[in-house]
């Protein structure tokens, strides 16, 4: 366990290092929040829907400031595989699967807690019906950081789902965009889940990708009452406990058939 | 007229290199056929929920959201030297020997890439284009057809300056620079829809510094017969050649750069 710890503790390190790229992804991840803010809001001004508009907003800014939880992969794992040097990794004393999973915690935590917080921030000043709005209630906040936390274990064990398919393959592009394709669609980044077609509600949301942030945010903007945190929390659990049993076995059965590649 | 064929030769080369591996191509292919089709579900489930915005139906959207895939797809297919691969070419030093051959370095960096998986992007695009024109029962005549055809060819000369920023800034500060991504990316974001939903900051930036409203709305509008802002019949026409405008500009300040370019030294 505690190998696993100082792994988490190295990564998060790391990762501040990567202060001057992170303005930068700070600037343009706030530009695309305020053109689909601006777009929600034009199609808002004549047809208003059951979601208020406030809630659209505040949606958006969320996913843009978590934007990095969603969109993070450890680029060192494929090239260790496409070079051999996974043979180190597989000489260590430590499980390879928690050993990867701790890594890119790291990375999704410290990468989106440096994006996001001063992003909320900002968003949080930009004038009413543009910038995020306060939660809910005190309560639907608290329950939105709680729900956060099976939200990310479940992102950090899809993450080595996608990882696992990908590790087959010495070229991974394709598998890999699809899978996050279908990610960025049903977590609510391309379009938040609330505009989905209201008959497809039942079933998105119990999609493990809805666990990640969705779930999350509906409780922050009171979408869901506080009350239903009880049953949405252990979906997510639930999820969060398929997923890494699912990623354990893929990466166990890799192990087995793994190639060192030569050189 | 050398050039063109230098171009042509070593695109074929390149596509040819691409399909040494096919079911990798494949599989690439079927996965940017997947993603653009994703961003155009997005499209069909605002057009599903919301019916119009303002004065556009839903078939205009289709339109809009088709001109923008196609021309913003070409240009990765035929630019992918500058849209992609220049950042690494700087990083790794590769532009140094373009630097000592008897040839543009532009024309070598362009002539360097080519990305054929985005044919699928382009058929979404095309699919879009179709559907959104018989949705709002666009009458074809000759006119508009060359009107389509110049506007997407300004935009892709548009979109291809709009990277060469980000290639010029990269030969200064060898890291490519995120923040031109707002420009390119969020240009394709935010231009798939017309610019007319917008506030007057957003509509100002894509008017003036990024001019997809120039090159792409003012003669879609005009071709979905509800000219922007009523303006007359030869703006379709004139406006959009700012794209070769910004190219141009963009060129100059290229060759410029290169002059105070730095290998890396690996």
């Amino acid at each position: 366990m505690r190998a696993y710890l100082v792994v988490f503790r190295m990564r998060l390190l790391m990762e501040l290092q990567y202060r001057g790229a992170m303005i930068g992804g700070i600037l343009c991840q706030m530009f695309f929040g305020l053109v689909l803010t601006a777009l929600y809001r034009a199609l808002y001004a004549g047809h208003p829907q059951s979601v208020p508009i406030e809630h659209v907003v505040s949606y958006v800014w969320l996913q843009q400031a978590f934007f990095r939880m969603l969109l993070a992969t450890d680029p060192d794992l494929l090239d260790k595989i496409r070079s051999g040097n996974i043979a180190y990794d597989m000489c260590r004393p430590v499980n390879m699967y928690w050993f990867y999973y701790a890594r890119i915690a790291a990375q999704k935590l410290m990468g989106s807690l440096m994006r996001g917080v001063p992003m909320l921030m900002v968003a949080a000043l930009l004038p009413k019906g543009w910038g995020l709005t306060l939660p809910d209630s005190p309560l639907g906040l608290l329950a939105a950081i709680l729900s956060l936390v099976p939200g990310f274990f479940c992102m950090c064990a899809l993450e080595n789902v996608t990882m696992g398919f990908t590790m087959r393959t010495l070229d991974p592009r394709g598998i890999q965009s699809m899978l996050n394709l279908l990610m960025m669609t049903f977590s609510g980044n391309i379009l938040p889940l609330t505009l989905f077609p209201d008959s497809w509600q039942r079933v998105i949301t119990l999609l493990p990708y809805a666990q990640l942030l969705d779930a999350p945010i509906r409780l922050y903007t009171g979408e869901y009452a506080v009350t239903e945190a009880f049953h949405i929390i252990p979906v997510q659990a639930l999820w969060a406990g398929l997923l890494i049993m699912l990623g354990t076995g893929i990466w166990k059965a890799n192990r087995k058939r793994m190639i060192v590649q030569g050189g | 007229m050398n050039t063109v064929k230098l171009y042509i030769r070593s695109m074929s080369m390149l596509i040819k290199s691409q399909l040494q591996y096919p079911l990798s191509f494949f599989m690439q292919t079927i996965a940017q056929l997947i993603m653009e089709g994703g961003e155009m579900m997005a499209v069909i489930l605002i057009v599903n929920r919301f019916e119009e915005v303002q004065e556009w139906t839903g078939g205009d959207l289709f339109f809009f959201f088709g001109m923008m895939s196609v021309s913003f797809y070409l240009t990765e297919l035929f630019g992918r030297g500058i849209t992609g691969d220049f950042p690494s070419m700087v990083r790794s030093g590769r532009l140094d020997t373009f630097l000592v051959r008897p040839r543009g370095v532009l024309t070598q960096v362009i002539c360097g890439g080519v990305d054929p998986r985005r044919i699928t992007c382009i058929a979404v695009g095309v699919a879009a284009l179709v559907m959104g024109s018989r949705m709002s029962a666009i009458l074809w005549t000759p006119l508009k057809v060359l009107a389509l055809t110049e506007s997407i060819a300004m935009s892709c000369l548009l979109i291809m300056g709009l990277f060469m920023i980000e290639a010029i800034f990269c030969i200064h500060s060898v890291k490519s620079v995120e923040l031109v991504n707002a420009l390119t990316y969020g240009g394709r974001s935010a231009c798939q829809y017309p610019i007319d939903i917008y506030p007057r900051p957003l509509r100002m930036l894509f008017t003036v510094i990024a001019p997809f409203a120039l090159t792409l709305h003012v003669p879609a509008a005009w071709i979905l017969g509800k000219p922007l802002y009523g303006l007359p019949t030869w703006t379709a026409f004139v406006t959009p050649l700012s794209g070769i405008v910004v190219f141009v500009l963009m060129t100059f300040l290229f060759h410029r750069g290169i002059r105070f370019y730095r290998s890396t030294g690996s």
